[in-house]
């Protein structure tokens, strides 16, 4: 049976203050691990400590608009990031990722891409909140 | 938080840290892990995954304060430069200097050559 790829998520699919979708994910050593591994195992890294948890917010951030945008076209280039960090998640929390389009806008002959991305883990409590702009590359 | 520089925070970034960091994210964009696709982009050639340079700069933070760091706080950068295979970055700040800005820390991400690859600032809360 054939099967045909779905098409790439265009900048002209985008519409500005439309809710895209969400994605809850936990907090486990399968994510702890392979940061561990790029940024340092001791303490004094932030391992177990802060800079993991903090960076797991962002990595959360990610994974879930990757997720959630999907299929990407190939090429696009972060721009800007703006990101505001309630509280960092626990080890064992639920993460709720709602990714947003907050606008569009072609400048220069780039497409700027806005999304905003909100987490709040176990009861709703509040972890971050992100905005990335995004060079889409179609 | 206080008047002194962020200390400093490195990290070596080669093919291996970028496919470790595509897999961490599930961020497989070829501009990061293809050299034949990014060559023919507008950056020329493979970039590293911007946030990867955020989560320097969370290390950078937390050498500085510890967890207390992350008690709540407002990061506004921007990607200024691409980060290449091969370089060493190093993730620091200052307490920012600008009207209006008390408390608030100018961050940055410098490549092997000193220029910035990304720029912006902190505002911890709830001093900003």
């Amino acid at each position: 049976m054939n099967t045909v790829a779905p098409r790439a998520i265009t900048f002209d699919d985008f519409v500005p203050g439309a809710l895209l979708g969400e994605r809850t994910e936990l907090v486990s050593d399968a994510l702890a691990g392979p940061w561990q591994r790029i940024f340092g195992t001791r303490p004094e890294d932030g391992a177990a400590g802060g800079a993991e948890a903090a960076s797991l917010a962002v990595v959360l951030m990610m994974r879930a608009y990757l997720a959630v945008v999907a299929p990407r076209p190939p090429g696009n280039v972060h721009a800007r990031q703006a990101f505001s960090l309630q509280a960092p998640p626990r080890r064992g929390e639920a993460v709720r990722s709602v990714v947003t389009c907050l606008d569009k806008e072609l400048r220069r002959g780039r497409r700027y891409v806005e999304l905003q991305v909100q987490g709040s883990g176990d009861g709703g409590r509040p972890l971050y909140s992100a905005r990335l702009s995004l060079i889409w590359a179609a | 938080m206080n008047s002194q520089p962020l200390q400093t925070a490195t990290l070596k970034v080669d093919a291996e840290t970028i496919r470790a960091y595509a897999e961490l994210t599930d961020d497989f964009n070829p501009i990061h892990l293809d050299p034949a696709f990014a060559a023919a982009t507008p950056m020329g050639g493979v970039i590293a995954h911007g946030t990867m340079s955020l989560c320097l700069l969370w290390q950078a933070l937390f050498r500085s304060f510890g967890d207390r760091a992350f008690d709540g706080l407002d990061l506004d950068i921007r990607f200024v430069k691409p980060v290449r295979v091969g370089e060493t970055l190093c993730a620091g700040g200052a307490p920012s200097t600008d009207a209006g800005a008390d408390g608030c820390y100018d961050v940055w991400v410098r490549g092997d050559d000193g220029s910035d690859r990304v720029v912006g600032r902190l505002r911890p809360a709830p001093t900003c």
